[in-house]
């Protein structure tokens, strides 16, 4: 046990994670060269966003300049502030840390954030600056501000580039020699973590556990501390990062187990896994269910579809169980379904898949965080859809979620961010200056807003240079409205939103503006209406259609004509009606990417 | 009845708002193209027709000569001399009186005039290659020459088009004495100049359903009858061959992108004309059978637009299945129970308020 170091990676995106355990691999003689272009990211899409959206860990057997053989477990760690409880799991797992800093980007958000939740988790730090390759490198700025930021003294700072291998072998060796070994006695009771799972279709979900204590071999009765369930153990193993069946793990190692688990839903980030024999055993603290912050709608585009999306969210959860979902209608959309996710990126990614890997025509609604709602009966609901709200009359006030918002930016462009920040309602929490290149902004601000454009906004009065990362602070009472959308009198639940009451006619207008250009004339007069309560905040008429008469047809070409027609007739198809009204799909597609 | 229509696809230059298959220039191909169109006539040699129209592209740019030889040779293969009906589409600037008088000669009895507009700013914003007086001209010499059924095409919704412009328009060809004015709704279709960049002062749709119905009241208002979505006459001169398409009768096209409809059966050449030059008879053709619901359903919307015709269920009753004519008849009078429709007895027709959104009615008899 004393020769296993059990660590992972930690860095702002695109700050070169990715790279670097690619380099450590091929250096430690796990992988040629050639056949391995980023090993850890698996998924398409990961490889695309630049994001690793699923932890995993590899066994690296190493010897040392000293000729001492080590095992390195090293376990990848998702990158983002949606996955931080993920991110803080897999930390757990561990005994250290590389703090990996972009050379030329130097500390940003996540370097931060990441770096605080190793602390946390009492990790040894070794902190790295990468990319000196690069022209761009400023080594002494990155260097300072690992020293001013976030506590790291310069002397234990090392330089890599994980692009051409330089200082990788050092990096091995600082792994060894700075990190402790895991402690934990392997004959005492099985006391286990899971990091991660993932489905397999014939063996189950798979979890992935650092133990730490015992050991746990085949054929043992395994019990889940969340809920009791027992299982027994078919295999366990390690990845290599495929599969590698072994005979035993004991305390201080990292690896899988194969216990014929069929519901994903059984396996929890998190949680503790003991002995069927020695089931009283403290839990390994910080376990909590993952708790969606995000909720959308989504509805097939044609209805026909609505039972394959089922068969698609069921297949999609075995793989990410952090997605709730729960069957929803819409008036307007017809049948569809509610899903909970741990933030907007989350969101995007689980959108993306299911379009691209499991071939879903989707329409998705507005995102929308989880109100507060607190009735003048003294009722409080938690609703994530803000058509579920009940009559304005009912309501005593709305609170929204707040979160706390660290955002790192050149010192120049301060004034546009905190212009920003206080146009979406931020509270400013604090300002630091770190060093001459880096400004620290800190606000409490609406999760809502964050879910909107914030972060897209903020990338662009930035010029791209801000990064942030945020953490959930809590629920604030707002003066809060609930807008309705009604076309032609019937309302369109889908397009329900709750604004802040001195935004909402802003958005309601423009909401309104754009539908009249996306619903095609009718043969009747159509008004568009933003209201809150009774109270019209804006409309706009749709007037009606005079001419719809086919021109010339020539020489008797009859086929042309009718094929015109049912085109026509083929558009109606794709029509969603609301009330008498048809409406095509790509304005609630469009309708849904609406800027404030 | 039988028609037989033939398609000229040359034209001086396109206009602005053309998409039909039409070609630009290449007049050195019409001998050609006569020779191919004679080719292609010999496959129905013998066939009986009663009417006959002559359309494009622009006709009269045959020339005399041309066009002689032409009705010569078809004549050698079809006997033309029983037509009631022979009709010949002309432009203002290439209808000169040799061309009239020899249209006259070879049999043409109608004659339709790509008019357009009697404003110039119009014709020119729209691509058009005459003037208003050369159309003045044209209408004059045809009723001259002794063509005593003259039509005049009209386009609602030109570009800097005004009521009071269309009026002028409207009352220059009554006054020269036509007795058939075709009345389209400009659409601007994919592909053409107009749909590249609308021209600022295009009228819009309003414009356009206003105007139809000041055409329609300023028509039927001088002794017309509308008789046709598009198509307004005097008494007796309403124009046969293209009552024949939409009263679903039989037509042989001949030439480039010529459709035809024969046994029920529906086709049209390819629109190649390279192909069509070297041999006509080995053309790729098109082909579009209808199952008995859908060529019921077209040939109902066909005779709606025969405004004061209509449709007769009992005239389907020995080509249709019952079961067929049964499921038209129930959507049909569903139709008539929202107003889109009129019924008496048997017969159904499109109201005249209707007619301008008669696309959405068409498109739901098609469902």
């Amino acid at each position: 046990m004393n020769n296993i170091r059990n660590f992972c990676i930690i860095a702002h995106i695109d700050h070169g994670k990715s790279t670097l355990a690619d380099r450590i691999l091929e250096v430690t003689g796990m992988v040629r060269k050639a056949s391995m272009d980023q090993m850890l990211d698996s998924m398409e899409l990961e490889r695309e966003r630049g994001i690793t959206i699923k932890a995993k860990s590899v066994r690296i057997p190493y010897v040392s300049k000293s000729g001492i053989e080590y095992v390195l477990n090293l376990i990848d760690t998702p990158g983002h502030v949606d996955f931080n409880y993920e991110v803080s799991r897999s930390l757990e797992a561990c005994e250290g840390a590389v703090l990996l800093v972009d050379a030329t980007q130097g500390v940003e958000a996540q370097t931060v954030a990441n770096a605080n939740l190793a602390l946390d988790a009492g990790l040894k730090i070794i902190p790295v600056i990468n990319k000196i390759d690069l022209p761009g490198a400023m080594i002494d700025d990155c260097s300072l501000q690992l020293y001013s930021m976030l506590g790291m003294r310069i002397e234990d700072i090392l330089l890599v580039s994980a692009k051409d291998g330089t200082g990788v072998p050092e990096l091995l060796e600082a792994i060894v020699n700075r990190v402790p070994p895991p402690r934990g006695d392997p004959e005492g009771p099985l006391k286990c973590l899971i990091f991660d799972s993932f489905f397999d279709p014939y063996r189950g979900v798979v979890p992935h556990i650092r133990v730490f204590s015992g050991t746990v071999t085949r054929g043992d009765r395994i019990v889940l501390k969340s809920s009791g369930k027992s299982f027994e153990v078919e295999e366990v193993g390690y990845f290599k990062p495929g599969l590698m069946t072994t005979d035993k793990l004991m305390a201080g190692e990292v690896g899988y187990i194969i216990a014929l688990i069929r519901n994903a839903g059984e396996i929890h980030v998190g949680d503790t896994v003991v002995s069927a024999e020695h089931q009283d055993i403290d839990v390994i603290p910080g376990f909590r269910m993952s708790q969606p912050m995000v909720y959308c709608g989504i509805y097939p585009v044609l209805t026909s579809d609505y039972a394959r999306l089922g068969a698609a969210l069921e297949k999609y959860k075995l793989n990410d169980s952090s997605i709730v979902f729960e069957k929803e209608s819409s008036a307007a959309l017809g049948y569809g379904y509610r899903i909970g996710f741990l933030g907007l990126l989350h969101m995007e990614i689980v959108l993306e898949r299911l379009k691209r890997e499991y071939e879903q025509d989707i329409i998705a609604t507005m995102p929308s965080v989880i109100y507060k709602v607190v009735c003048k009966n003294g009722d409080i609901l938690m609703l994530d859809n803000p058509s579920k709200f009940p009559p304005a009359g009912q309501i005593d006030h709305i609170e929204e979620p707040v979160i706390k918002a660290r955002i790192i930016i050149p010192p120049e462009f301060v004034g546009s961010c905190m212009e920003l920040a206080e146009n979406k309602r931020g509270m400013l929490v604090a300002i630091e200056h770190p060093d001459d290149r880096k400004a620290v902004l800190i606000y409490n601000l609406p999760m809502s807003e964050m879910i909107t454009d914030f972060y897209d906004k903020l990338k662009s009065v930035s010029r791209g240079y801000a990064s942030m990362d945020y953490v959930f602070s809590g629920y604030r009472a707002g003066d809060l409205v609930k807008v309705d959308i009604l076309v032609n009198n019937s309302q369109v639940d889908a397009l329900s939103y709750i604004s802040p009451r001195e935004k909402a006619a802003v958005k309601g207008r423009a909401l309104i503006q754009k539908l009249s250009k996306l619903i095609p004339k009718h043969l009747f007069k159509i008004p568009l209406q933003a209201v809150i309560g009774s109270q019209v905040i804006a409309r706009a008429d749709i007037y009606p259609l005079r001419k719809d008469v086919l021109a010339k047809c020539y020489g008797g070409d009859i086929t042309r004509k009718r094929k015109l027609l049912e085109k026509q007739k083929e558009g109606k198809k794709k029509m969603k009606m609301v009330g008498s009204v048809e409406v095509p799909q790509e304005a609630f597609l469009s309708l849904m990417k609406i800027e404030e | 009845m039988q028609g037989l229509y033939i398609h000229i696809p040359f034209c001086v230059r396109k206009c602005n708002y053309c998409d039909f298959f039409s070609l630009a220039g290449r007049l050195d191909l019409l001998d050609a193209y006569i020779n191919s169109i004679l080719g292609e006539a010999s496959k129905y040699a013998g066939m009986p027709f009663e009417t006959f129209y002559m359309g494009g592209g622009t006709p009269s740019l045959l020339g005399a000569g041309r066009l002689t030889a032409l009705i010569d040779g078809l004549n050698q293969i079809f006997d033309l001399h029983g037509l009631f009906e022979s009709s010949i589409e002309v432009n203002p600037d290439s209808a000169d009186v040799p061309l009239l008088k020899a249209a006259l000669q070879s049999g043409f009895n109608r004659i339709s005039i790509g008019v357009q507009s009697m404003n110039d700013a119009e014709l020119r914003k729209s691509g058009r290659v005459h003037t208003a007086d050369q159309a003045k001209n044209c209408i004059e010499n045809a009723l001259k020459c002794g063509f005593n059924n003259v039509s005049a095409d009209i386009i609602i919704g030109l570009p800097g088009q005004t009521e009071y412009s269309l009026r002028e328009t409207l009352h220059i060809l009554l006054e020269e004495g036509v007795n058939h004015i075709s009345a389209y709704c400009l659409s601007i279709e994919e592909g053409t100049p107009f749909a590249t960049k609308i021209p600022a002062d295009m009228p819009d749709d309003d414009f356009q359903a206003e105007m139809y119905q000041m055409v329609e009241q300023v028509l039927t208002g001088s002794g017309f009858a509308h008789y046709e979505i598009s198509n307004f006459a005097r008494p007796g001169f309403q124009c046969m061959h293209n009552i024949n398409y939409w009263r679903g009768g039989d037509y042989i096209g001949l030439g480039v992108a010529a459709a035809s409809h024969l046994n029920r059966k529906r086709w049209k050449n390819a629109s190649d004309l390279e192909a069509y030059l070297i041999d006509p008879l080995k053309i790729e053709i098109e082909y579009d059978v209808l199952a008995s619901l859908q060529k019921i359903s077209e040939e109902t919307i066909l005779k709606l637009r025969l405004l004061t015709e209509g449709v007769d269920l009992s005239a389907f009753q020995n080509r249709y299945d019952t079961i067929v004519i049964d499921n038209l008849m129930r959507r049909l009078d569903a139709m008539v129970e929202e107003g889109k429709l009129v019924r008496r007895e048997l017969n159904y027709l499109l109201p005249d308020e209707k007619v301008l959104i008669s696309n959405r009615i068409f498109a739901e008899i098609l469902d």
